[in-house]
């Protein structure tokens, strides 16, 4: 009796099985909407980038998502921390060490990690715990990689050049960061007294200019001669400085001497009276106040038209550093010159020179010819009345 | 030696009595009603043209040559001083002179004036430099009276450069007043009546005034026509009329005038652009060039002067006095 009864609980439980098996397929098949409670989910904490490379000195933060199957809060740790390393969880903007997770929304924990500055380049493991009601954890592989050290290296393409003493010398030069580190980088140079030296960038003159990590800039170095210098090679050398690190190039400006001609008069002054149809000498001193003796100097004048100028010395052969030579210029104006003031310019010119140039202020005067001849005139008409004066004259 | 020639030698100097005779006509002509119009007119034009040139050279500011604007600057509708001693001058010259032989027939003391010991030749030489002495004292007076305003108005001395530019235009304007001077003394001996003269004088200083810068551009036209139109063609009619219009005394005194008060002129004819080149424009002539300049002109005036007169002498002395 009692094994029946058994069975037929068994039936029965059986039954209810069967028809709680077979409920949600009925009502599937009747087009209703299934309701399934989800299995709860675990909590997880997780990050995007949970392997990452630093530089020695820099600080990390991470950040951390967390989300659980049911509400709880969760208390956050990091395991395995390397010694001397601080790590602080942050949320809301304050310092935090737990944090409540909710099902519906996913809570989220920024990771700050203070490195020590003397920490060695190596590769960390430490492991981030949560433990609310349940447990979670995320390792977290952080690899210090050593700096490289700043550097600046400093290249000029032709570093000699040569000019005179008018030239302004022009470096182009390439200064290039190699380190890691942004730099403000001081331009020095170290020059003759007699050059003046400046730096420029694009146009701009500078002499201290930032430099990115790994950039490189192309300056210009000019070096321009203060003074008459003599010929000679001087050595121009530039350092570049910036932290602790420091580049130089020499360069070297050759200068050569140069003819430098002045054209003026033995008492200097620039004027002269002339007559007209008269040939007037005009003394001429050139005069070369330059380092290099003039050769082949080549004389011209730019005359009022119909005047003419012959120089007793077309061309002079030589006028060596310092020296003077003198020229005689014959001027004759037009015949048609007017009485008065002419501008008259006498040239010269080196061979390979740039022409040197003076202007004279010539005065004409018109001949004195007619002026005698009206005194004659007059005289004659005089003459008139005397030997009218003589022949009519009576009683 | 001839007989004929050895009656007309004479005794003494023609010149005996020449300053008694200019002595006596000088009184004449600086007591006469007509001189002192004359002198109240010319008085007037001075004291206001230069006034208003003080006015003009006040406002335009400063100048190098500032005493010969005082000569050269017009300030409307006041002509410039030497734009009115262009005609004053004539008028005046005429004035002294239109009578100065007629006159004396006229009022019948010519023979008694001969009665004394004066020649002919004293006598009219006389009149004539009574003549220039007198248009002399006037034009000094004024130029002196200019300078002197010119130093008040404008409180600066004038420059030796100045004054003897200002002397040198002071000459050529009496030179200018001798030609009037003696071409009505001219007038005066061969008309018998003064008013005939002094038409005569007008009309001749009335044509070359008005009509003998037509007429030179006319002649000129007709001596040098221009046929194909070269530029040479042109320049040599331009030449040829500036030459004629040069006979006319008015012109030569202008273009001495401007030449001498203006320092900058440097020519007085066409200046060809060739001649420009090279030229400092605006610089000032030395003041002997500036003479030189004008000397030419000078000369002219001065030989006309002086054939003028030998011409009213040769007519004088063949003339019967005893009417």
């Amino acid at each position: 009796m009692i094994r029946r009864i058994w069975t037929t609980a068994l039936i029965i439980t059986l039954t209810v099985l069967l028809a709680g098996l077979a409920a949600p397929v009925l009502a599937q098949e009747g087009g209703g909407q299934p309701v399934i409670a989800p299995a709860p989910q675990p909590l997880t904490i997780y990050t995007r980038y949970p392997s990452l490379e630093i530089a020695v000195g820099d600080s990390v933060s991470l950040d951390l998502v967390l989300q659980a199957g049911t509400a709880q809060v969760v208390n956050l740790d990091v395991k395995d921390l390397p010694e001397d390393w601080t790590a602080t969880f942050r949320g809301g903007g304050k310092v935090i060490h737990s944090v409540y997770v909710s099902p519906d929304e996913e809570a989220k924990v920024t990771l700050r990690l203070e490195l020590p500055s003397d920490v060695q380049a190596d590769t960390y493991h430490f492991t981030i715990v949560g433990q609310g009601d349940e447990r979670a954890t995320l390792p977290i592989e952080l690899t210090v990689a050593e700096k490289l050290p700043p550097s600046l290296e400093f290249e000029v393409e032709l570093p000699t050049l040569r000019g005179t003493t008018n030239t302004t010398f022009r470096y182009n030069a390439t200064l290039r960061n190699k380190g890691d580190e942004d730099l403000s980088v001081n331009l020095i140079a170290d020059a003759p007294a007699e050059f003046q030296v400046t730096f420029k960038l694009s146009g701009q003159e500078v002499t201290s200019i930032p430099i990115g990590a790994n950039e490189s800039k192309r300056l210009t170095i000019e070096a321009r001669p203060f003074i008459e210098v003599e010929a000679g090679t001087y050595a121009i050398n530039v350092t570049a400085q910036g932290g602790e690190a420091q580049a130089s190039v020499a360069l070297s400006a050759e200068v050569t001497g140069q003819p430098d001609l002045t054209v003026t008069t033995p008492d200097g002054r620039l004027s002269a009276q002339i007559r007209t149809g008269k040939q007037t000498p005009l003394q001429i001193i050139i005069q070369n106040d330059g380092t290099a003796p003039a050769r082949d100097v080549q004389m011209s004048a730019t005359t009022p038209s119909g005047w003419k100028v012959e120089f007793d010395q077309e061309t002079i052969p030589e006028i060596p550093a310092g020296q003077q030579v003198q020229v005689t210029a014959n001027v004759q104006p037009a015949d048609q010159a007017l009485s008065g003031d002419y501008v008259l310019t006498i040239r010269a010119k080196p061979e390979g020179g740039s022409s040197e140039s003076a202007e004279f202020r010539i005065t004409v005067l018109t001949s004195t010819m007619w002026g005698i001849v009206g005194v004659i005139i007059i005289a004659v008409a005089v003459a008139v009345v005397g030997l009218a004066v003589s022949s009519f004259g009576r009683r | 030696m001839p007989q004929s020639d050895v009656t007309r030698e004479r005794e003494g100097s023609p010149w005996t009595g020449l300053w008694a005779v200019v002595a006596k006509e000088m009184a004449d002509h600086l007591t006469s009603v007509r001189m002192l119009i004359l002198e109240v007119l010319i008085l007037l034009t001075a004291t206001g043209t230069v006034y208003a040139a003080t006015q003009n050279i006040r406002n335009t500011g400063n100048d190098k040559f500032i005493f010969l604007k005082l000569f050269t600057t017009s300030q409307d509708p006041i002509p410039a001083f030497v734009g009115f001693l262009g005609f004053l001058v004539p008028l005046t010259a005429i004035a002294l002179a239109f009578d100065a032989v007629n006159g004396e027939f006229n009022q019948r003391t010519l023979s008694r004036v001969l009665a004394q010991p004066i020649y002919r030749d004293a006598l009219l030489f006389g009149k004539f430099l009574a003549g220039l002495f007198t248009l002399a004292l006037v034009l000094t007076t004024i130029w002196l009276l200019i300078i002197g305003l010119g130093i008040l108005r404008l409180g600066i001395p004038p420059s030796g450069e100045e004054v003897a530019r200002g002397l040198w235009f002071l000459l050529l304007t009496i030179f200018y007043g001798g030609i009037w001077l003696a071409l009505a003394m001219v007038f005066s001996i061969v008309f018998r009546q003064p008013a005939t003269a002094a038409l005569a004088s007008i009309a001749v200083w009335l044509f070359f005034t008005v009509f003998w810068g037509i007429i030179s551009d006319l002649l000129a036209q007709t001596i040098h026509p221009i046929r194909i139109g070269l530029p040479e063609e042109q320049l040599a009619q331009m030449q040829l009329a500036l030459a004629l219009t040069r006979i006319s005394p008015n012109t030569l005194y202008l273009e001495a005038i401007i030449a001498t008060l203006n320092p900058t002129i440097r020519s007085l004819g066409f200046v060809l652009p060739m001649q420009l080149q090279g030229a400092l424009l605006g610089a000032p002539l030395p003041l002997g060039q500036s003479l030189m300049l004008s000397w030419p002109n000078l000369t002219g005036l001065v030989a006309a002067t002086i054939l003028l007169f030998a011409l009213g002498y040769v007519l004088f002395q063949r003339q019967e006095v005893r009417a």
